[in-house]
């Protein structure tokens, strides 16, 4: 039982990570983040879309992070390019992509709740099935498993050990002098922001076509503003985002395992939400963003 | 009416007409034709007695959303959680509609909506605890609160609260507890008169009190207004109380006049939509009762046109998600009013 919990403890974390990796990227490069939601029931979308019509779910995987970056985009052009309030953005997104979703889930498939089933990716780490208890946790993983704990390092390492890092929360935490150094703090903060869309999307896309085969209205489910909190409480470093991930993943895993107990549905489907309201009440007290997020270079 | 709220309207009337635009281009390109379904939508809303009632009734929660959502705003406080509070209201308003407390009509509704609105108010408070004291971002908090609520008055109308019969929700309210018709073979009923009122009152209260005032001041400029002497954290628990107050009073008044029982998931988004009615209304009481009624006209319309031709509802919450944006970004509204005017003039001197 404890073997199955830590694997779905993993692959629950897996979408919550990428989007707080992608998050993180959004944030230090002053950026605030809260359009996650969007950018990931976007991504798990596009991803649907682009299975269905290819019959190929790698080329879903694809689209789905297009439909994270598309969202990325507009998040960067609005507050970037036209200074709007980065939360009414956030949110303003939130609630498009919510309605696009549907709207365009009717016109495709003719039904509000659901898609059609689509092709999924099932590439597991199924070669590990031999090796005693690690066979157990980790055969049946998605392949994405090891990709998220790669992009963690590779961004924890371009974040803290490449001169474009550097450049990057130097934006996030004082554009006007960044920019008074020539830095390109327009171009770092797209960057910063598409490369999260690009992440949210991706755990979008793990939600919709490699968890299930399908879309589900609203199958986000607020975990972007989970993943937001995910984001706080890692101190915005993408490894400890990793570690912060899975606890919250831990809490979804638990969900699953007490429904088989006959407790009400309802009840625990609120342990998610409580821990994430624990955690922002008290466990990330004093931990600041970086000074410049939500700042402009010309202010 | 003076230069300055001239201009002021037109943001949010111009996000409106391209929010609508944007919309007509998408259905066009799904095969529908824009110009006949707007038609519909438009005839739908106002056509008769009969749909103007069904229009107001429609914009009813739509404006108490939009009026709880705002008192938050001035304070630049943003209150996500219109929507749980409105869930918290209903179900304390449906529990007290539900019990004989032996008072008369008159009383028995004021009690009901009174304890929805405290009901309401007291999870708005709790919130602005959380940012106030922790410093915990309202935007998440209120998420998180928003599907503890519904989850838990969904398990309350699944088990403890649940009336026989297969659908989750409670007991069916007395008739002391019900708002009365206004007329008698319409739906509408005197909830759109206390609408009204609370419109009226929030204006009062921003424009003319000092809390009011203080509320302004801090959503100005917050270190400022602490240096001039405001309570900043007072005021911000204030305006949350307000606003989640209006939040609850919106869900006392849809189950008193139009549920007339607590039923689970409820509530059309009617508590997002209220991000797009303040939006749109320009964060004015007034121009949120027009906004309200907009949008109010807008669904009710779409469900006409959604049985007449299957066009599907969904593009009212695309145009309201579009005005949100818009009207946040005047900057984009006047790149494209500039962009217009700029070939307007190309051509002119070409010509």
């Amino acid at each position: 039982m404890i073997l199955g919990l830590l694997a779905s403890t993993l692959s629950l974390s897996i979408p919550l990570v990428l989007a707080a990796l992608g998050g993180v990227m959004s944030v230090r490069s002053g950026v605030m983040a809260l359009g996650l939601e969007s950018m990931m029931l976007f991504g798990a979308f596009s991803a649907v879309v682009g299975s269905w019509f290819s019959g190929n779910a790698f080329v879903g995987l694809l689209c789905g992070i297009l439909g994270g970056l598309v969202i990325g985009l507009a998040h960067a052009l609005l507050s970037v390019r036209y200074k709007m309030n980065q939360v009414i953005s956030g949110i303003g997104l939130n609630l498009l992509a919510t309605a696009a979703t549907t709207l365009f889930m009717q016109i495709i498939w003719n039904n509000k709740g659901s898609s059609a089933t689509v092709a999924s990716v099932d590439v597991t780490l199924s070669f590990l099935q031999n090796i005693p208890v690690l066979g157990e946790i980790f055969a049946r993983q998605s392949i994405l498993l090891p990709v998220t704990i790669a992009i963690a390092i590779v961004e924890w390492f371009v974040l803290f050990r490449t001169p474009f890092g550097l450049r990057l929360r130097f934006v996030g935490e004082n554009p006007k002098a960044a920019s008074s150094i020539g830095i390109p703090v327009h171009k770092m903060k797209y960057i910063g922001v598409a490369i999260c869309g690009m992440l949210a999307g991706l755990g979008g896309a793990y939600l919709s076509i490699v968890s299930l085969d399908m879309f589900v209205r609203d199958m986000s489910a607020s975990r972007g503003y989970i993943a937001v909190a995910i984001g706080i409480l890692s101190r915005y470093n993408p490894v400890k985002a990793m570690l912060a991930g899975s606890l919250f993943g831990f809490c979804e895993a638990v969900q699953i395992y007490l429904q088989g107990y006959g407790v009400p549905s309802q009840l625990i489907q609120m342990i998610p939400y409580i821990v994430t309201l624990l955690v922002l009440v008290f466990g990330v007290r004093n931990i600041k963003p970086p000074a410049g997020v939500g700042a402009h270079e010309d202010d | 009416m003076n230069r300055n709220r001239l201009k002021s309207l037109v943001i949010p009337l111009f996000s409106f007409f391209l929010a609508i635009v944007v919309c007509g281009i998408i259905m066009a390109l799904c095969g529908y034709n824009p110009f006949t379904a707007y038609s519909i939508i438009f005839s739908g809303a106002f056509g008769s007695v009969r749909n103007i009632t069904n229009t107001l009734i429609q914009a009813s929660p739509l404006i108490m959303t939009g009026l709880g959502y705002m008192v938050s705003k001035r304070a630049m406080l943003i209150n996500l959680g219109i929507e749980g509070q409105l869930y918290t209201g209903a179900i304390v308003a449906a529990l007290i509609g539900m019990t004989d407390l032996h008072l008369p009509l008159i009383l028995h509704l004021a009690v009901t909506m009174l304890g929805g609105a405290a009901a309401g108010g007291l999870v708005g408070l709790f919130i602005g605890f959380l940012k106030v004291h922790f410093g915990a971002n309202e935007v998440i908090t209120t998420t998180m609160t928003n599907f503890i609520i519904i989850n838990f008055t969904s398990y309350l109308v699944n088990y403890p609260l649940k009336a026989d019969g297969a659908v989750a929700q409670t007991e069916r309210m007395l008739e002391t507890a019900l708002m009365p018709k206004i007329l008698p073979s319409y739906q509408l009923t005197y909830s759109i008169v206390i609408i009204a009122l609370v419109a009226v009152a929030v204006k009062f209260f921003i424009d003319r009190t000092k809390t009011g005032f203080e509320i302004q001041c801090v959503g100005l400029n917050q270190k400022a207004s602490a240096v001039a002497g405001i309570k900043v954290g007072g005021v911000m628990l204030s305006a949350m109380f307000i606003s989640g107050a209006i939040g609850g009073l919106a869900g006392a008044l849809q189950v008193m006049s139009v549920n007339r029982r607590f039923i689970a998931g409820f509530s059309a988004d009617y508590g997002f939509s209220g991000i797009a009615v303040a939006a749109l209304g320009n964060d004015n009481a007034i121009g949120i009762i027009l906004s309200g009624i907009v949008f109010g006209a807008l669904k009710n319309g779409a469900n006409i046109l959604n049985m007449t031709s299957r066009t599907p509802t969904e593009f009212v919450a695309v145009v309201q998600a579009l005005v949100v944006i818009f009207v946040s970004a005047p900057l984009l509204i006047n790149e494209i009013l500039h962009l217009g005017a700029f070939r307007r003039k190309k051509k002119e001197g070409l010509a």
